[in-house]
């Protein structure tokens, strides 16, 4: 039952290739794509024009709080997917014990990006502290943003699955919330080389 | 078996292989970074250490190539433009400064 289900999700849409979740989200992720693209255009102009500024900016960040940061944003995207997989092999309660995981792995990010931000605003660094930080604040508050969004997605996701909203057959919701997350995923493992690898 | 045929995974394998493989990436760019902080070479690394990130999360997690042409393209050009930039600003930094420069005084 499970297999020919997920044969059949395979077969979907078979001339032009499956869209994981919908297309609803696939709308957005285009949009988020294209605004960071923009932001990114503007983090290498203003990197191109101050080299010296990003040079040394870069050095009084928390690499460690860069380094957590990622890891929490791959471990929640990790454990999304293995939810997705899970539901699609008919394995409903694994599949929402995996989403629980990833919720409670995607909260440490606000937690971590808050600490780093105390740390950064009692050594002095804040908005107007250069043109590094003005870009570092903009570009990760925006990513923040994001996440958070994709953290109360969880939760509507997690909320519906508990109640039994997906099924072998129909779990598009929980696979566009997949999407949403790989893709912001995506979006923080191109900034953390920006600001905390690249000194 | 074209791409078409294919389906989308039911195993944990492939995902918790790719969860480690970017893990040690991570650690590894970090590493670099300090290191060789000052290695001319250094944007060429982190770039191509970016778009390996990207595609894993985008093959293994997304599934992408099971995916719409639209959606495969979408991230592929996505994940390449950051580490172009990377590598343009990181050995041609000077002149697009300078380009810019000339905009601005027009």
């Amino acid at each position: 039952m499970a297999a020919e289900a997920v044969l059949e999700l395979g077969r979907e849409e078979n001339m032009g290739g499956r869209i994981p979740g919908n297309k609803g989200m696939w709308v957005g992720i285009t949009c988020e794509f294209v605004e960071f693209a923009v932001l990114f255009i503007v983090y290498f102009v203003a990197r191109a024009n101050f080299p010296d500024a990003f040079q040394q900016g870069a050095e009084r960040l928390s690499r460690v709080s860069g380094t957590v940061i990622t890891l929490l944003m791959l471990t929640s995207s990790f454990f999304i997917a293995c939810s997705v997989n899970t539901m699609r092999a008919g394995k409903r309660r694994q599949s929402i014990y995996w989403l629980v995981a990833g919720l409670l792995v995607a909260l440490g990010y606000p937690i971590a990006k808050y600490l780093e931000i105390s740390s950064n605003l009692a050594q002095g660094i804040n908005g107007e502290s250069g043109i590094f930080f003005t870009v570092y604040y903009y570009l990760t508050f925006n990513h923040l943003v994001h996440a958070t969004w994709g953290i109360l997605g969880i939760l509507w996701v997690l909320v519906r699955h508990l109640f039994g909203g997906y099924s072998v057959e129909d779990h598009h919701g929980l696979e566009a919330l997949a999407s949403y997350w790989h893709a912001t995923d995506i979006i923080w493992l191109i900034i953390f080389p920006m600001f905390y690898v690249l000194a | 078996m074209t791409k078409h045929d294919k389906t989308p995974s039911t195993s944990l394998v492939p995902l918790t292989l790719t969860w480690l493989v970017l893990c040690i990436l991570t650690v590894l760019s970090l590493g670099l970074g300090q290191w060789f902080h000052a290695a001319a070479w250094l944007p060429l690394l982190v770039a191509v250490i970016v778009w390996v990130k990207g595609t894993l999360v985008a093959r293994y997690f997304i599934e992408s190539e099971l995916a719409h042409p639209f959606i495969r393209r979408l991230l592929m050009g996505f994940i390449a433009f950051a580490p172009l930039w990377l590598i343009l600003t990181g050995f041609y930094g000077g002149q697009f400064a300078q380009w810019g420069s000339l905009f601005l005084k027009h």
